[in-house]
């Protein structure tokens, strides 16, 4: 399903959708079927993680994780043992607040309905959060609570573009990026050295750019409240809720993060997002490059090398 | 904030690194290289200009299907100087010149968090001829802040000196490593690397009258190295201790000091101090010579007796002071100079746990290396 090739001096662009987003893999390349070769290579790596761990498909590892939660365990191979590792250093670093065990509350945030949940539907799923409990042992894993739901997504996209970026680089791409939905791996700069310029976009007007940022190589992530989200009686309720207080968080409209990984880079984002008016010094205490909007539409920013 | 705190930022890019197909501790390369460097070597006494080498080198680096790395190196000495002399303070020594040829060849698998390494090599002079086959592992824990690194080898030389001292002589040596690496937060590193070499054969110098060494000789080492990165100037520091203690009563201490500065428009400056010391070799005798044979001839010697003696400076007390600077220069994104500088001060007097070695001359020696790094 790659859409067509579109030929740009000697950099190519190749569009496509995956993980509910618009993505695109630009490279720079010998010619359009070099160009084909390796971007099919980043979008077959793509499609591999969002099959292997989807939600919804019976046979992948997260549903499987899921479907046996409060029953039996499941055995894990390496790369998911890895990510699941990597979800426990996140958890310790964000004082709890980036947890993948609070996918549940989705059942009591009804974005497409628009509803804000009552409290004993919200009750209801805060009662299965909770990462401390999830059991670990040799390579293998344990929900203890019937209902209890493990979920990726909060770095899945970064990983995969990660991931996808690596494979072109295994194949001898030096120039180029993979863009999934704004998280981006930047493999390197343009075949003329130059940066790549990045916008970002403005977290109320989805046609504006309010900065933009060279990146020459690693990444850029952004986590926002405009992604999804209603408001209901003059409040914005976004998709980033607080596995404490079950509530969407409120006090960023977005935070990008530059850092060597997307997933770090998002990670980062999304805690910051996580942790409200701690956020900030949450940023600074990182030492990556920055820029984050407030709720009042105020930037902050820290650049890189600072 | 604390500088000393290790910031949670640190510790999800690090936990990031770890995960598979990103970049784990173990990278293959991703690009090829070629290195062509030079090297000039020339040593001193008070006087007199002994042994210079001149020796140009090339390595070769070559990713294979991103899990494999070939490496071949080849180098070409061409050494001349003073031919070896009894004690350092006799003089008059005759000129020699000699050239040694080495090549060695190393392929590495790279797995997601582990690597090992098959590497063989051969040297070769008139007189000496080298081979080696040495394996090597890394493994590294889930999170990547553990490596631990295995290594053994063996060698096996072949001495055949042109003055037919002895003839068809063998030293075969066994060598073997176990090591661990750990990340100390986002700004440390720290390594123990313990050692053990197990010689059999012929160590003695087949140039030198009186130079009978034990035919077995073992060495025990350890390495303790730190390293820590500066985040406010991008530079890097390198601290490392080496012991060594072996079946000659030989101990030595290394102490250095290395400081990666990185500057504007691609110039990197590698300052560097190493502080030497080792005591003397059971068997090493003094410059003090029998009345009756004179010089080489330690005081009384006997012909029949055969004993452990030898009068090579490298075996004796004493202690040295190396300096060096690094300068590199990255030329567009592919291409690396670099050029660098040692000199090498070594006195009897600057022992340190003990007294050195008597009536040893001053020595020093002086290297420069320049080379040039291209990859694609």
């Amino acid at each position: 399903m790659v859409a067509e090739v579109l030929q740009e001096m000697d950099t190519f662009s190749v569009p496509f959708e995956a993980m509910a987003s618009q993505c695109e893999v630009r490279v720079g390349a010998r010619g359009q079927d070099h160009a084909r070769r390796l971007a099919q290579a980043a979008i077959d790596e793509v499609r591999r993680i969002e099959a292997k761990y989807s939600r919804y498909r019976d046979d992948a590892i997260v549903a499987r994780i899921n479907a046996l939660s409060g029953h039996d365990w499941v055995e894990l191979d390496t790369e998911t043992e890895a990510l699941i590792a990597y979800a426990q250093t996140l958890y310790h670093s964000s004082e709890g607040k980036f947890d993948i065990t609070s996918g549940v509350l989705r059942q009591a945030w009804d974005f497409r309905n628009q509803r804000v949940p009552l409290p004993d539907e919200l009750a209801r799923s805060l009662s299965l959060i909770g990462w401390y409990r999830v059991e670990r042992a040799g390579g293998r894993i344990r929900l203890p609570l019937p209902g209890m739901e493990l979920d990726f997504g909060g770095f899945g996209k970064e990983y995969a573009a990660d991931r996808a970026a690596n494979c072109m680089a295994e194949r001898g791409a030096r120039h180029g990026y993979v863009n999934l939905g704004g998280d981006l791996h930047v493999i390197g700069p343009q075949p003329d050295g130059s940066a790549w310029q990045i916008g970002i976009q403005d977290p109320r007007d989805p046609g504006r750019i309010i900065a933009s940022i060279p990146v020459r190589r690693g990444a850029l992530a952004t986590s926002g409240d405009y992604e999804r989200f209603f408001e209901h009686e003059g409040r914005r309720y976004c998709h980033i809720l607080d596995p404490g207080s079950g509530y969407p968080v409120a006090y960023w409209r977005s935070v990008s993060v530059l850092a060597p990984l997307a997933i770090a880079a998002g990670s980062h984002a999304t805690i910051a997002m996580l942790k409200q008016e701690e956020g900030l010094a949450f940023l600074e205490q990182s030492g990556l490059a920055y820029l984050a909007i407030d709720s009042e539409g105020r930037m902050h920013s820290r650049d890189a090398g600072q | 904030m604390a500088a000393t705190r290790q910031a949670p930022g640190g510790a999800i890019l690090l936990a990031a690194l770890a995960l598979p197909g990103l970049a784990g501790a173990e990278n293959a390369p991703e690009q090829a290289s070629i290195s062509l460097k030079y090297l000039d070597y020339q040593d001193r006494q008070p006087n007199l200009e002994r042994v210079g080498v001149h020796s140009p080198s090339l390595e070769l680096v070559l990713p294979v299907a991103g899990r494999w790395a070939l490496r071949g190196a080849l180098v070409s000495d061409l050494i001349s100087g003073a031919s070896p002399r009894y004690h350092t303070a006799v003089s008059g020594a005759s000129r020699f010149s000699e050239k040694r040829n080495a090549a060695d060849l190393s392929l590495t698998r790279y797995f997601a968090r582990a690597s090992a390494t098959l590497a063989a090599g051969r040297s070769k002079e008139t007189d000496y001829d080298s081979r080696f086959v040495s394996t090597q592992a890394t493994v590294s824990s889930a999170d990547n802040n553990t490596t631990w690194l295995f290594g053994a080898g063996v060698a096996n030389d072949r001495i055949d000196p042109v003055n037919r001292a002895v003839k068809d002589e063998h030293k075969r040596t066994l060598d073997l490593m176990l090591g661990v690496t750990q990340v100390l937060g986002t700004r440390d590193i720290g390594q123990l690397v313990l050692g053990h070499v197990r010689g059999r054969g012929y160590f003695s110098n087949p140039y030198k009258f009186v130079d009978t060494r034990p035919r077995t000789h073992d060495q025990n080492s350890a390495l303790l190295r730190w390293n820590h990165h500066f985040s406010a100037s991008g530079a890097t520091g390198r601290l490392s201790y080496r012991y060594t203690t072996d079946s000659y009563a030989l101990r030595s201490h290394t102490v250095q000091q290395e400081y990666v500065r990185p500057l504007k428009g691609g110039w990197t400056l590698t300052p560097s101090l190493r502080l030497y010391t080792q005591s003397a070799a059971r068997f090493y005798f003094d410059p003090v010579y029998d009345t009756r044979f004179g010089a080489p001839f330690p005081p009384g010697f006997s012909f029949a007796a055969r004993r452990d003696l030898s009068a090579d400076q490298r075996l004796a007390a004493y202690g040295a002071l190396t300096a060096g600077l690094k300068v590199e220069k990255q030329l567009g994104r592919d291409t690396t100079l670099d050029f660098k500088w040692e000199q090498y001060w070594q006195r009897a007097g600057w022992r340190l746990f003990g007294s050195g070695s008597p009536g040893l001359e001053r020595f020093s020696a002086r290297s420069i290396q320049a080379g040039v790094t291209h990859r694609w």
